[in-house]
């Protein structure tokens, strides 16, 4: 199935578009609409509506490229007096500084950036495919992949304009989500954890012999709160019971989970939200679903005059939790793609990746950048040493990969039970 | 109902003892009608108190030196101006909310006041079965969650008329639809009142139809155009649902929007700072609607307390 | 009045020979009712061909089905099928929805009647006063008014330090206590309660009220027998004014409570419509809503044209 060639056959196909919908469709409102009877198969008709392979470590993909979505020529002129615009999420890329120097840097072309923004990523896809936009640049998350390229909105990527990156940890220069990496780069790398503040919980969380119970401890009854994000509360769930296969469409295990999430709901009033850079460290809740970067954002949020000490943050020292990677793409509709290609190699250097870094909080996968010392160089308070993403968790920890629409149905139907009170 | 007499803005007449059944001293005093109700008076405070007293503390807040919403740390202007970054007019999505606002409010004003009053001359003079159908839906279109008219626009503009890009055009039309209902049924009360003698007189004189509605009727509709707009300006200021669910990008978010965003996460008075400026303006556009309103209706012979009544009685 | 009604019965009016063109009115009438035809009809078909259409199977948004001959009820179905039992996890946020309207309207009118009442009767001189005191709300925003409230509830906010003050431990006011949610959505609605039950006790002829005091009614039997039944109107208004808005409200909920726990109707239509795959739910969500309250609506908009009728 992941074969070049048997991609490209299915590209090539080009299945009738009617045909397609009426066919999966099929698939999606037997799940629908049959109710918990047809749950039990959904997982047989998985394999049916998938239209794109889904990749991962043991089955790397190799993306086509399609014969009318040519990379563009080496060596071409950047556009001059033209306007880059990058779609991306809010405060996630260092404006002042990142996007300036860049316009600083190719003032012979009189660049201005612009910055459009999204909240979440499905509605950044749905205003792509209005075809009525023309970003140049797009921050995904690499769980988009499949559809971003079985919808032709991403151009391949000319490597001759991206030297940079050769600084970026090998992993990433080949990486299985995109082999070759003939449409992405890569932009931030974060974990998924656990966080809090020492002064407000008497406990230490990482010293439970399973961390995410706290979840469902009701001495943090409605101070405590989940990210409001279907795969990371999900897969926080199925990490709780062992469940390693985080992309399952198990109903068993969905159905598992539901309840599990709908207890949480009767023991701890969790408050579901992705404000945890902001509620931890003023304390609006004592124990927090986290990213990584956001904890290090955390920092510069305590309230006037208390020390950002008292912030810590948990993930498995073994690398055992959930370690995920944002991506950057350059869409086919942008006006400029050359430039494009000199802000893909633009953030790739080193030096600009590490400001970048430090605005927004989310570490970059860079050669330069040494997790180990990111602690002792001063990068990283020692208390929130765990924020630091360990080249090896990739190979331990569990990746938030994409999921065949069917499956990813069934998630949503999961996290609907939940967000309706139970 | 319709025997009742209709004197509006009537002072609720003074007890005077010589009006008084002679058989009143001797009823028990408990039963004294006229008696001074404390408690409905003390409720009525109690119940001032409760209405205003959080927003006051909101709008003072604003002011506040410190970063805190809850703890007063000194009077500044910081979250106004002053903040480099993080005051209302720093901060350029604030900043820019402030604007897309009032465009909104300005844009939807211009556009849903003369539709909605050449409707409501219409409808009110057009007898017939299709006015009467349109007319309804004006009246359901005042409790209608605004959420089934958003999230109906949005799929409109995502799946049928896609050339309409989501952010201030389809907002405007969002708006527009949702307040057409104030200017005519605020006119539509007018007409009703005015009756239709004053165009047949004045084309008794030899004055064409649509003279007789420029000239003579239009200029008696103006008090209740003027209120209708500037209810229509008030209210999109304030709008959120439609606003919000025909957004597009950071830009073409309104003050509503980012109060709505920021109240659970954003932790700087800058917010309050910027609710406080939607309240200054929404009270500057009624204060100033209502002397205007006033004064076109002096001939009216309306007292104060009358004409804040009727005003009031179009909100 | 009554000249009025009768003119309107009058199939034509020759007097004095003046006659309307007949497109005159028409023209008139004509762009607002191509507007409210073009964006609140056809919309309203548009939610149909989407709660009944398909998806999209790769990015999961929705195809409207044009045709009602092809529309697909699975949605419903669907929604049906959720309402109660074990896999009933429709039927909790419905009923919340419910109970939540209906405590807070008549919340809502047990708090706002007397206020009203005093107004109109009573205020004397300083009616003008109440009057601007009781419109002030309208001019400062729903989202400020629950701002103001989300600062006072905070932890740390000022509730809980007065309520420190007589021992009581702080509370979660703003993590998911229904009871927030209800007071929030009062405190957002009930001006709206109070202006059409005050125009309504304002109505009342007093000299109806003298002579009932005259006919040896005390205060309350005057209330009770002559305002509260003349009210009446004024009261159905006003709670179909607060509570029909409600129905599809989430914000007060998203600002006041942000937990699952008291999720309402309005909150699975926000979410379900921007959610991958769910859209065309949420449009069903939208249908039902609609259809629940035709009823309602419908009686509101004939009792209102109604009375501006015997206004006029």
């Amino acid at each position: 199935m992941t074969s070049e060639g048997s991609i490209d056959r299915m590209f090539s196909a080009r299945w009738s578009r009617r045909r397609f919908i009426g066919r999966s469709l099929g698939a999606g409102v037997a799940i629908a609409g049959l109710g918990p009877l047809l749950e039990a198969c959904a997982k047989a008709t998985v394999a049916n509506v998938n239209p794109f392979p889904l990749g991962s470590p043991q089955h790397p993909v190799l993306w086509p490229i399609s014969k009318d979505n040519k990379p563009i020529a080496s060596g071409l002129t950047p556009e001059s007096n033209a306007t880059l615009k990058i779609y991306n999420y809010p405060d996630y890329l260092d404006i002042p500084t990142a996007v300036t120097n860049f316009e600083k840097q190719y003032k012979q072309y009189n660049v201005t950036v612009e910055i459009s923004t999204f909240n979440d990523i499905n509605e950044a896809l749905a205003k792509l495919r209005t075809g009525e936009v023309d970003f140049d640049l797009f921050v995904p998350s690499y769980d988009s992949i499949g559809k971003l390229v079985y919808g032709n909105f991403l151009l391949p990527l000319t490597h001759s304009y991206i030297p940079n990156i050769s600084q970026v940890w090998a992993q990433f220069t080949n990486p299985f989500y995109d082999q070759q990496w003939r449409y992405t780069v890569p932009y931030t790398i974060y974990t998924t954890g656990i966080g809090w503040r020492s002064d407000k919980v008497s406990e230490d969380i990482s010293l439970r012999t399973n961390p995410y119970d706290v979840f469902w401890d009701p001495i943090y009854s409605s101070k405590i709160a989940v990210l409001d994000d279907y795969r990371e509360a999900i897969t926080m769930v199925m990490l709780r019971n062992g469940i390693t296969d985080i992309l399952t469409g198990n109903a068993k295990t969905l159905n598992l989970v539901s309840t599990q999430l709908t207890d949480m709901i009767s023991k701890t009033n969790p408050k579901v939200n992705i404000t945890d850079y902001q509620d931890i460290p003023d304390g609006t809740t004592n124990v927090s679903q986290a990213w990584s970067g956001d904890m290090i954002n955390a920092q510069y949020n305590m309230p006037a005059g208390q020390s950002p000490s008292v912030l810590r943050y948990w993930y498995p020292k073994n690398g055992k939790g959930a370690v995920n990677q944002d991506i950057f793409v350059i869409l086919r509709a942008g006006k400029n793609p050359v430039l494009s290609h000199l802000w893909l190699n633009y953030m790739l250097d080193l030096k600009n990746a590490k400001s970048n870094a430090a605005f927004t909080g989310y570490q970059t996968p860079h050669n330069g950048i040494d997790p180990n010392t990111m602690v002792s160089d001063g990068t990283i308070p020692p208390n929130l040493a765990s924020v630091v993403v360990l080249p090896q968790y990739f190979n331990e920890g569990y990746r938030e990969l994409e999921l065949s629409p069917a499956v990813d149905t069934a998630w949503h139907n999961v996290w609907q039970q939940f967000k309706a009170g139970g | 109902m319709s025997e009742v007499s209709l004197e509006r803005g009537r002072l609720p007449v003074a007890p005077s003892s010589e009006r008084r059944s002679p058989l009143y001293r001797f009823l028990p005093s408990r039963s004294n009608p006229w008696r001074r109700p404390v408690m409905l008076e003390t409720i009525t405070w109690l119940y001032l108190l409760w209405s205003i007293l959080p927003v006051g503390l909101a709008v003072l807040f604003s002011f506040n030196a410190g970063r805190s919403r809850t703890a007063w740390q000194g009077f500044s202007l910081r979250w106004y101006f002053i903040d480099p970054a993080g005051s209302v007019w720093n901060d350029p999505t604030l900043r820019d909310a402030l604007f897309q606002t009032l465009k909104l409010a300005v844009i939807t004003t211009v556009i849903a006041v003369p539709i909605g009053v050449i409707f409501a001359i219409g409808v009110d003079r057009w007898r017939g079965r299709l006015p009467a159908v349109f007319n309804f839906q004006m009246l359901v279109s005042f409790v209608i969650p605004e959420i089934i008219v958003g999230v109906a626009l949005l799929f409109v503009f995502t799946q049928l008329t896609t050339f309409i890009p989501l952010g201030t055009p389809a907002q405007v039309i969002g708006l527009v639809t949702f307040q057409l209902s104030f200017p005519v049924v605020i006119v539509r009360a007018r007409l009703l009142s005015i009756g239709s003698q004053y165009e047949e007189a004045a084309m008794d004189l030899g004055a064409s139809p649509v003279q007789a509605v420029r000239r003579v009727l239009l200029p008696m509709l103006w008090p209740a155009i003027f209120a209708s707009a500037v209810l229509v300006f008030a209210d999109v200021i304030d709008d959120f649902v439609i606003v919000r669910a025909l957004s597009a990008e950071l830009s073409s978010e309104t003050m509503s929007v980012k109060i709505y965003n920021g109240a659970r996460s954003t932790a700087t008075p800058a917010l309050n700072a910027l609710a406080t400026i939607m309240l200054v303006i929404s009270i500057v556009a009624v204060v100033l609607g209502f002397f205007v309103y006033r004064r076109m209706t002096r001939d009216d012979n309306l007292g104060g307390g009358a004409a804040l009544d009727q005003f009031a009685a179009q909100l | 009045m009554a000249e009025r009604e009768a003119a309107r019965a009058a199939p034509k009016r020759p007097a004095r020979g003046v006659l309307y063109p007949r497109w005159l009115w028409p023209a008139f009438a004509t762009p607002g009712m191509l507007w409210l035809a073009l964006f609140f009809l056809l919309p309203l078909y548009v939610v149909l061909s989407i709660a009944f259409g398909t998806l999209d199977p790769v990015f999961r948004s929705p195809i409207p089905v044009w045709n009602p001959l092809n529309w697909d009820p699975s949605q419903f179905q669907f929604i049906f099928g959720h309402l109660i039992g074990d896999a009933g996890f429709f039927g909790p946020p419905m009923l919340r929805t419910f109970a939540y309207v209906i405590a807070a309207s008549l919340v809502a009118l047990v708090v706002g009647y007397p206020v009203a009442y005093f107004v109109a009767r009573f205020a004397g001189r300083r009616r003008v006063l109440f009057l601007v005191l009781l419109l002030a709300p309208f001019c400062v925003s729903y989202m400020m008014r629950m701002l103001a409230w989300v600062n006072l509830l905070e932890v740390d906010g000022l509730v809980n330090h007065t309520l420190g003050i007589f021992g009581v431990t702080p509370v979660a006011w703003l993590s998911g206590q229904p009871i927030t949610v209800v007071l929030g959505l009062v405190y957002g609605y009930i001006p709206y309660m109070i202006l059409p039950l005050y125009a309504g006790l304002d109505r009342i002829d007093n000299s109806l009220l003298e002579a009932a005091r005259d006919l040896g009614a005390g205060r309350f039997s005057t209330f009770r027998r002559v305002t509260l039944p003349m009210s009446r109107p004024a009261i159905l208004t006003g709670l179909l004014i607060v509570s029909l808005p409600m129905f599809g409200d989430y914000f007060t909920n998203d600002l006041l409570s942000g937990s699952p726990r008291t999720s309402m109707l309005g909150n699975l239509i926000n979410t379900a419509v921007s959610t991958p795959g769910e859209a065309a739910e949420g449009a069903a969500f939208v249908l039902l809503l609609f259809a629940l309250l035709i009823p309602p609506m419908v009686y509101y908009a004939r009792s209102t044209s109604r009375r501006s009728m015997v206004e006029a």
